[in-house]
């Protein structure tokens, strides 16, 4: 195995290069923001597309060119005292891994927004907020402490919030904007006094140190039990895992091409980089890990229920993609740390791909998102019902798309680890499979239940936007190699190639990294699951297809449970009762009460006062040189005088 | 040593150029030697020079660091003369001759090792400053500006000399470091309320000249006549040259006696900050205002003075050399604004800014920066210059003297958001045009924007360097 921590090690390449890949995209925001209107529609996205192009192929040339971890330094960034923060870079296989996701996937769908947002007359905003999109979540994973990471974070943070409100003359969707950033507040506090707790029991917030520091230490240290549930706090937020999940399904209010890169392929793993970049804290704390399984599986499961019934086609995605979000965390939590970045690389395939093609329905139906309005659809969008099929397959599970790979091998991981998980995750397996092939077959199959005139413009979408469907889509299909498990013949490259960045967590908990289920439990469970995806693909069959069940209206009537899940669990509802209404009174209350009671007086007098002063200033101030020079003379004698005793 | 020379050379250079009566080459012509200036000055970064002239100058890296500044500072200033030049002012030679000489002076101040030096510097300095004060021959308040600097500064000459005298005669010597030993090892003990009347002597002196309270009331009202053109130098350049040699006699020659002299000044530094800010708060002049504001910028930087316990390297000379770099760029800029906007509006009150955000979006944008940067708005170089001088005298314990700052400071943002309140809330009075402005401006205030942001966003390779 190689030496993991280098971080003296000396960059390969001129620093120019690695500056370059942030760069890039922070270029096409400038240009692209500052010469917003100038700019025709197709230029503009040129430009957003090509810069995240260039860097993506630095990337791609650092990745091939790969061979020891290391640190790039921009610049010293801050130094106050103790506390030293370097603007640095870390390139090592994690985050080589998360630059080549972010900026593949992130061309792909910049290329794709230029068929989509075509009509839009705002193109330049959207690339221009894109690219910045693009530039925050690199600095998020290549900063080489936890201080660029957060200020990426945030970076990410505010472009969600930019994008979902994209077309602000909605109100409900500034509302969603809104809701999103609000939520994502919570988590980064949590973050924010992570951080600082790191800060306090490291005297350092860089990851070298940190991590270094931390493989000494013993595992259940109570202070790294308090700094990673913190940090998890924050992984919440980002990646809407219960209970603060509710933003997401809002957020689909964005453009769809948000949705794809933002909402479900990048910025929502965000957390789980954040996990794994800090996987030796994660590893010394137990507790922690048991907290993020439990989170994780209720989470998958809680929102594969919500799936069930949503009829707009993007809501379900949106619950589809926090169901998956929930997978990668239990895998982060029973110590599969490599399969939880496999199942995102996986899940931002199949997502990206689905996401997108619900954007090229939603662009042939004129704005129509109604599952119930659909059908039908596959003779109009061959293409996009191939593609579409195909990351239905891969998130079900089923054998050879990417998603049965990582799906699997987190079930795996989670079996020997606790076996209630484990069924929650085969549950959430079939329940995935059923609603993902409901959307298919009420969108595809069937008649058109459309109106005449959307029937009429029934179109397959411009090519700008079926390239990036099917590139995605053969990612989709055979991204999964890339992990395949050992027995098979296969060879699990990805696991071996981030093995370097677990080296500490390694060392500290072996046993946890050398289990190796033996091969007939493995196939047991892999049957399992695949038996688990093909019922709910038959169940879906014979409800939607032979049966040709549609789902109720609106206003129907609805049994208690089905009702309950229709309605989403009530959670929105529930937190509007339990957290905004009563701190919406609170805040009236300190409105009425302490600020026009207390402290306007109190500012006002303190403004008076200021203001009084000035006036008597202005007394002294007469312009005339003679009291000037009185007023010095009184000074000089002043000082002398109060001197007098110390002479 | 060499931008000395070459500051002297190319002032007298630039009084021939003026005979050629070829107004045009002469900016660019001013501007290049500047930078030369600037460039043969940071060659001296790191060189250990033997002191100059029988031990009374010397050039180490605090004299290269502050003449940087203060050349920065002119460099980035001349072009907001462009106006003279379009009006085919026939002095304009002689206004730069002038500049150019005081900046000899300013580096004498910042380098000096020997009291003369100092004063030699000071009145060099001084002297260029009442010309220039009084530059706008046919406005009466230029000439009233220029009597009063005049009248007051010679008063306060008077007394720093008698401070300098005094101070010799308590110790016999006007070298710095011999004063040092002799300030804290006196031979004779009934000299020493000779020696303590000198240093006290000595604080008004200076004091005056970075107008800090009791001694600023000339500030306003020199500030206001001048041009103001020369207001942005006076408030940069003198300041920051000011403050250099303030630091250098406190920290230098009289360490040993800082029991004595720090009473004192944290009384003249708390009082800077509550006068300087108060009275700007009130005022409805533009010009006005940012005098006021330069008088409680004197009282921050007095913060580090307090905190420098007698050291010319560490975190308060470094936070006095950021404070000082962070302070000249916004003041230039904000001053630069204001002179392009008062020249064509024909007036420099608040409401002359109105609607600019809307005719001006550039100039609006760069006053911006300079006044956010000036109230010490995070991401502003001003932020972080206030954080370092508080973080310093924090880590010294004068907690007081800091809440009282940051207290002030509040005072400040009231004062600091109008402008930006009658640029982008306010209209424009009817058929306003936008303020010309020519290439070169634009980029310097571009440019000075830039640099704002640039110190307030990585302030590391310029924080530690004293």
């Amino acid at each position: 195995m190689q030496e993991t921590v280098l971080p003296g090690a000396n960059a390969p390449y001129s620093t120019l290069l690695y500056v370059l890949i942030p760069l890039l995209p922070f270029l096409g925001f400038l240009l692209n923001g500052l010469l917003n209107r100038k700019l025709s529609g197709t230029v503009a996205g040129l430009i957003g597309s090509a810069t995240v192009l260039g860097s993506f192929l630095i990337s791609v040339m650092l990745f091939l060119n790969f061979e020891y971890q290391y640190t790039v330094q921009l610049f010293d960034w801050i130094s106050v005292g103790s506390l030293q923060i370097p603007f640095q870079y870390q390139i090592d296989q994690l985050s080589l891994i998360m630059l080549l996701l972010v900026t593949g996937v992130g061309f792909l769908i910049h290329v794709y927004s230029i068929g989509y947002m075509h009509h839009d007359e705002n193109v330049g905003k959207f690339f221009s907020f894109l690219n910045l999109f693009i530039f925050s979540m690199l600095l998020l994973v290549m900063g080489a402490n936890f201080v660029i990471l957060f200020i990426g974070w945030e970076g990410v943070g505010l472009c969600s919030y930019l994008l979902i409100g994209f077309w602000n003359k909605n109100t409900a969707y500034n509302n969603a904007a809104k809701k999103a950033f609000i939520i994502n507040r919570i988590g980064d506090l949590g973050f924010l006094l992570g951080i600082f707790l790191i800060y306090l029991t490291f005297d350092s917030v860089q990851y070298a140190e940190v991590f270094q520091k931390a493989s000494t230490m013993q595992i259940g240290t109570g202070v790294i039990t308090a700094i990673t549930l913190l940090l998890f706090v924050g992984a919440m937020g980002k990646s809407a895992q219960l209970p603060l999940y509710t933003w997401l399904p809002d957020a689909m209010a964005g453009p769809t091409p948000v949705s794809a890169l933002i909402h479900a392929a990048t910025m929502v793993t965000a957390g789980i980089y954040m996990v794994l970049r800090a996987n030796v804290l994660f590893t010394l704390a137990p507790d922690t890990l048991q907290v993020v399984a439990i989170v994780g599986a209720a989470t998958a499961l809680f929102a594969a229920t919500i799936g069930l019934a949503q009829n707009d086609i993007k809501k379900v995605l949106a619950y589809s993609t926090v169901s998956q979000l929930g997978y990668m965390f239990l895998a982060l939590g029973v110590m599969g740390y490599s399969t939880s970045l496999f199942h995102v690389l996986t899940h931002a395939f199949f997502k990206a791909l689905m996401f997108l093609g619900a954007g090229s329905v939603i662009h042939a139906m004129s704005n129509e998102q109604d599952l119930r309005r659909m059908g039908g659809l596959r003779k109009a969008l061959p293409i996009t019902f191939l593609t579409f099929l195909i990351g239905c397959l891969a998130i079900s599970g089923i054998p050879p798309f990417s998603g049965f790979f990582s799906k699997d091998e987190i079930l795996a991981h989670a079996f020997e680890h606790n076996k209630v998980l484990w069924a929650m995750g085969l549950l959430t397996a079939f329940l995935t499979a059923f609603y993902m092939f409901r959307l298919l077959f009420l969108a595809f199959f069937g008649e058109f239940r459309g109106t005449a005139e959307q029937k009429h413009h029934l179109h397959e979408s411009p090519a700008s936007m079926t390239f990036p469907l099917i590139v995605l889509a053969v990612l989709a299909a055979v991204g999964g190699f890339m992990g395949a498990p050992m027995f098979t013949g296969g060879h699990h490259y990805l696991a071996e190639y981030l093995a370097p960045i677990f080296t500490y967590s390694q060392r500290l908990l072996p046993a946890a990294f050398n289990a190796e289920p033996d091969h007939n439990t493995e196939l047991m469970l892999m049957g399992l699951s695949v038996a688990a995806g093909l019922l709910g693909i038959i169940l879906a069959y014979v409800f939607y297809v032979v049966r040709a069940q549609r789902p109720a209206e609106e206003e129907a009537q609805r049994s208690g449970p089905e009702s309950l899940v229709y309605h989403k669990y009530y959670i929105d509802e529930l937190y509007n009762a339990v957290f905004t209404r009563p701190i919406m009174a609170l805040s009236n209350g300190l409105y009425k009460f302490v600020e026009n009671g207390i402290i306007n007086p109190v500012v006002g007098v303190f403004g008076r006062a200021v203001n009084g002063g000035g006036t008597l200033l202005r007394y002294v101030q007469t312009g005339a040189v003679e009291t000037y020079l009185i007023l010095m003379v009184i000074g000089i004698v002043l000082i002398l005088g109060l001197n007098f005793g110390r002479f | 040593m060499t931008s000395i020379i070459l500051l002297s050379i190319f002032g007298i250079l630039n009084l021939f150029m003026g005979f050629m009566r070829s107004n045009k080459v002469l900016l660019p012509g001013a501007m290049l030697l500047l930078l030369a200036v600037f460039g043969a000055n940071l060659a001296d970064w790191n060189v250990v020079h033997a002191p100059y002239f029988n031990n009374m100058l010397v050039v180490d890296n605090y004299t290269v660091a502050f003449t940087g500044i203060v050349v920065l500072t002119t460099i980035v200033l001349l072009p907001f003369s462009r106006s003279y030049v379009v009006a085919g002012e026939t002095n304009l030679a002689e206004y730069y001759a002038l500049l150019l000489f005081s900046l000899v002076g300013a580096v004498m101040m910042i380098g000096y090792n020997h009291l003369i030096m100092l004063f030699v510097g000071i009145e060099i300095l001084s002297i260029s400053m009442y010309v220039l004060a009084g530059s706008s021959k046919r406005d009466s308040r230029s000439n009233e500006a220029a009597l009063k600097y005049f009248l007051m500064g010679a008063f306060a000459t008077g007394i720093l000399l008698f401070g300098i005298a005094l101070l010799y005669g308590a110790t016999g010597t006007f070298v710095l470091s011999d004063l040092a030993g002799a300030v804290a090892a006196p031979e004779n003990a009934s000299l020493q309320p000779m020696l303590y009347i000198g240093i006290l002597m000595m604080i008004i002196g200076i004091g005056f000249k970075v107008s800090a309270a009791p001694f600023h009331f000339w500030t306003p009202d020199v500030y206001e006549g001048t041009p103001t053109f020369f207001t942005a130098f006076m408030s940069t350049v003198v300041k920051t040259a000011g403050f250099a040699a303030f630091l250098k006699l406190l920290a230098v020659a009289l360490p040993g006696a800082q029991g004595f002299w720090l009473p004192t000044i944290q009384a003249m530094c708390a009082l800077t900050l509550l006068l300087g800010n108060v009275g700007a708060a009130v005022q409805t002049s533009t010009k006005r205002m940012l005098a006021y504001s330069s008088v409680s910028h004197a009282g921050y930087l007095l913060i580090g003075l307090v905190a420098s316990r007698g050291n010319l390297t560490g975190d308060a000379a470094s936070g006095i050399f950021f404070y000082s770099l962070a302070y000249s760029i916004a003041t230039i800029a904000a001053f630069g604004v204001l002179k392009l906007v008062a020249d064509h509006r024909q007036r420099d009150d608040y409401a002359a800014l109105n609607g600019l955000g809307k005719t001006n979006p550039l100039l609006a944008f760069s006053m911006t920066v300079a006044m956010l940067s000036l109230a010490g708005i995070p991401l502003t170089g001003g932020f972080f210059g206030k954080f370092f001088l508080l973080a310093a005298a924090a880590g010294q314990g004068y907690i007081g003297l800091v809440v009282f700052a940051v207290i002030m400071s509040m005072v400040g943002l009231y004062y600091y958001l109008r402008p930006l309140i009658a640029m982008y809330l306010r209209p424009a009075e009817e058929g306003a045009t936008p303020v010309p402005v020519d290439g070169i401006q634009t980029a310097t205030l571009a440019l000075l924007a830039l640099l704002s942001i640039v110190l307030g966003i990585v302030p590391g390779f310029l924080s530690g360097i004293l």
